[in-house]
């Protein structure tokens, strides 16, 4: 069975592109970016890709004006080679975020079982379509019985490689239904797992061999039409870069700032979020209750994970409100050790490790809770021990109620 | 000679017999292999490799370690000395089972320990010492048939309800072996399965074990003041714990009341007991029934299901040591080796064998694990060095317990035993 056409130029990403694309995908790149720039179509692939970076930049979930054409391949193309040629990590994951978001809703509004399987079909996933779909559960509501069903399971070796690095609880392996091998996938959820292929397929590793690449945009540079649209990428990420660091900054000034009176736990993340990785289910419970904590907006904690690969505003919302309206206490350190989440070794934070009060180490007590690392270092200016006087009725160290 | 010395020659003499029937893994060449060696005060010599069968066993034979170990990775260069230049192929699925890292209630009867601290002794196995709170101790952990068929359940288990029916994986690609002394060891061999990372692995370890499992997204929740459970009826882990549970119910009151009371099982304090028993028939009609999933049971919330549902899970998954099946540069066992702490050889078996097999008594010759057995009836004399050692019961008969000076007259294997449990001395 052969993929259409008509997908290929939908999904460029598709391995059967080399197919269809035979003659671009042996070409060098600089050979194949010459060709593009001498083609009547150069403007218009330079600007759609100039649109897929500042839609990046810019934070968006989707890229507007996206249009499905043959074209479309060579914006694809295109963009990889200049995601290597920047070089940057930052920008890598943005790329990938959005654009395979983007592939996801276009998948999901198209929400055709047979393309969704020719799609996973081509990609070498080991899947079976079943048409009526197949019963594996029951869904009971009151008195009310309806049977789960779907039309696609997945070899579990094929899951598990797409779904690990998706830290949510429900793509765990142990929340789903495992049979004879295969996992029962709904098909949203495989086009989710499709979607970190996308975007594992756009994630580029940043390059060592900083030669070669010096050599390489030197030689791309001298097609003009290129160089231009570099150029303009370069600067437009010259001006936006400020707005990527930590954009709810609120009371805190500065990101100096922000970095000394934060624990390193929160900070890797703060980190993580703003790479653009996957966080863990914990990891995103324990900051959003932790900056909640430290009443910043809803609507700033929300923005911190509008970098993530599946983020969802309306269900963020919905959660953050929630755990606003709950006021939860966020994990204390014994928790947050137990978790693997404690970053006190990795940032060799003295506060963290060696504890405070007083200078004998004996006497020094070890943080219990992340909150109280922050009020400390905001106390630091005053007398550590007038401050340690207060503490026992300020009672920072106790937790309102447990969560974990 | 020393009784190192002695066991050390032992061992080269069972090797240099049984070289022809020394098995050799597949990828043999691509494995990194490591010896810890008799002498005292000498770690592990890790990074060997060995390109033909011929050359592993020359090595075996002539350096006769006390423990020989292969990796379950596959390397380009398994000799370099630095895990980034091994060059890194792949990794079979390893599944450790080990009664050392999981409670058994005969651990009260053999296993000893003193408390590093404050000297205070006592049996079984405590997380801390009852004394003092501290965690360190030194151990005597004994072998006994009781915990090994608790470890081949778990096998079983493992191999029965997950590996076969769950992730469909083949009778003839497992490899079962006997660590030697209390545990076993399965094997899964695959190119598929050999590509997967920690992270992956660690999906497949939370399967197994139930660990980090949600009930929520399995069905629990709080609705309008009404608890709605699991339903047997979800294929997965819904329907194993909604079986488990079912066969929990249906044992008698008075052993369900012990169980819901023992604090290494449920841990419910009385009133909890009480209301749980009250309701105990009327919930597995509704079980049995599958039609509603209103659990309403007086006083039990969420948190009190919860606290349920995680003690059932713990009996439907398999106690596994997790590390071992996650860390992809472990070395195993080697099977076909002898285990430097028993004298026990690491024996191989069939899946259709694992039903009879006994490791202790074994009557089959060809999968027998003691393999330093008398001949002749011929004894030898020791003299215990070890304050205190449990009795041990090998191939039927029982030995000890003995005190520090006891002087005894055992069979070979038994000897060989004691000497490599290093609680006793030639005399
Ligand atoms: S010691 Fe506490 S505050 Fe510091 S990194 Fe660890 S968990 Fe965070
Ligand atoms: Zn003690
Ligand atoms: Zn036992």
């Amino acid at each position: 069975m052969s993929i259409s056409n008509e997908l290929v130029n939908r999904y460029p990403w598709l391995p059967s592109l080399k197919k269809y694309y035979n003659d671009i995908g042996e070409k060098p790149p600089v050979e194949f970016i010459a060709e593009i720039f001498n083609s009547p179509d150069n403007h218009q692939i330079a600007e759609r890709v100039l649109n897929i970076f500042k839609a990046a930049f810019d934070n968006l979930e989707e890229i507007p004006n996206y249009q499905i054409d043959n074209l479309n391949v060579y914006v694809y193309l295109l963009l990889k080679i200049i995601l290597y040629a920047l070089n940057n990590k930052l920008i890598t994951n943005r790329i990938a975020n959005l654009y395979s978001k983007n592939a996801y809703s276009d998948m999901e509004r198209e929400n055709n079982e047979s393309d969704i399987y020719e799609i996973s079909h081509d990609l070498g996933l080991k899947i079976n379509y079943y048409d009526p779909p197949i019963e594996y559960g029951l869904k009971i509501v009151k008195d009310h019985r309806e049977p789960r069903r779907t039309n696609f399971t997945i070899h579990y070796i094929d899951y598990l490689r797409l779904a690990s690095n998706l830290r949510d609880e429900y793509r765990k392996l142990t929340n789903n239904t495992l049979i004879n091998g295969f996992v029962f996938v709904q098909n949203k959820t495989l086009i989710r797992l499709i979607q970190e292929y996308v975007r594992n397929k756009l994630l580029i590793e940043e390059t060592d061999d900083k030669a070669s690449l010096k050599a390489f945009i030197k030689e791309v540079s001298r097609i003009q039409g290129f160089k231009d649209l570099y150029d303009k990428i370069l600067s437009l990420w010259v001006e936006r870069k400020e707005d990527f660091d930590f954009t709810f900054k609120i009371d805190i000034k500065s990101k100096e700032e922000l970095l000394t009176l934060y624990p390193p736990c929160v900070l890797e993340v703060l980190k993580k979020a703003e790479e653009g990785q996957n966080l863990a289910h914990h990891e995103r419970l324990y900051i959003v209750w932790f900056l909640l904590a430290l009443e910043y907006p809803v609507e700033n904690v929300i923005n911190i994970f509008s970098t993530l690969p599946d983020f969802d505003r309306e269900q963020t919302t919905y959660q953050v409100e929630y755990a606003k309206r709950k006021n939860y206490t966020p994990y204390q350190c014994s928790t947050l050790k137990s978790l693997g989440l404690c970053m006190a070794e990795k940032y060799k934070d003295e506060l963290c490790l060696t504890g405070y009060g007083s200078k004998d180490p004996t006497e020094r007590k070890l943080l219990k809770h992340p909150l109280a690392y922050v009020r400390i270092k905001q106390y630091r200016t005053e007398k550590e021990e007038e401050y340690l006087k207060n503490l026992a009725k300020r009672k920072l160290e106790e937790p309102k109620n447990q969560n974990d | 000679m020393t009784d190192l010395i002695y066991l050390k020659r032992l061992f080269q003499a069972y090797y240099q017999e049984e070289r022809e029937s020394i098995p050799i893994v597949n990828s043999l060449n691509l494995r990194e292999f490591g010896f810890i060696p008799w002498e005292k005060k000498v770690f592990m010599k890790r990074h060997m490799k060995f390109e033909t069968p011929d050359e592993l066993k020359d090595n075996i034979i002539q350096n006769a370690p006390k423990h020989l170990y292969s990796s379950g990775s596959l390397y380009m260069l398994p000799d370099a000395k630095e895990m980034e230049n091994k060059k890194y192929l792949g990794c079979d699925l390893i599944i450790d089972i080990d009664v050392d890292h999981f409670y058994t209630p005969c651990k009260n009867n053999h296993d000893l320990w003193v408390c590093k601290e404050c000297g205070n002794k006592g049996s079984g196995m405590p997380d801390k010492c009852p004394k003092c709170k501290a965690s360190k101790f030194s151990k005597l952990n004994w072998v006994c048939d009781d915990c090994l068929d608790i470890a081949k359940k778990e096998i079983k288990k493992l191999i029965y309800d997950f590996l076969i029916p769950d992730f469909g994986i083949n009778e003839k690609d497992m490899k079962i072996a006997f660590s030697g002394h209390r545990g076993y060891h399965l094997k899964i061999e695959g190119d598929e399965l050999r590509s997967l990372n920690s992270d992956e692995r660690r999906e497949i370890v939370d399967y197994l074990t139930g660990n980090n499992i949600s009930f929520e997204l399995l069905g629990l929740i709080e609705r309008s003041k009404e608890i709605h459970g699991l339903s047997k009826e979800n294929l997965g882990w819904s329907q194993k714990i909604m079986r488990k549970v079912e066969e929990f119910l249906s044992k008698p009151k008075t052993e369900i009341e012990r169980i819901l009371l023992d604090d290494k099982r449920f841990n419910f304090s009385q009133n909890y007991v009480s209301s749980f028993l009250n309701y105990k028939d009327d919930f597995l009609e509704l079980i049995k029934k599958g039609e509603r999933n209103v659990w309403a049971i007086e006083g039990f919330g969420l948190i009190m299901w919860k606290k349920f549902l995680k003690e059932i899970v713990k009996q439907v998954g398999v106690e596994l040591d997790e590390p071992v099946s996650i860390d992809i540069h472990r070395l195993i066992r080697y099977p076909g080796s002898l285990h430097g702490k028993t004298g026990f050889k690491v024996q191989e078996i069939n899946m259709n064998e694992l039903e009879d097999f006994n490791p202790l008594d074994e009557p089959n010759e060809r999968i027998d694990p003691i393999v330093f057995k008398t001949e002749k009836n011929l004894s030898y004399k020791l003299e215990i060095t070890e304050m205190e050692v449990p009795m041990t019961k090998i191939k039927g008969a029982k030995y000890g317990p003995y005190v520090k000076g006891e002087k005894i007259e055992v069979p070979h294997h038994i000897a060989v035993f004691l000497l490599c449990k290093e609680v006793a001395k030639l005399i």
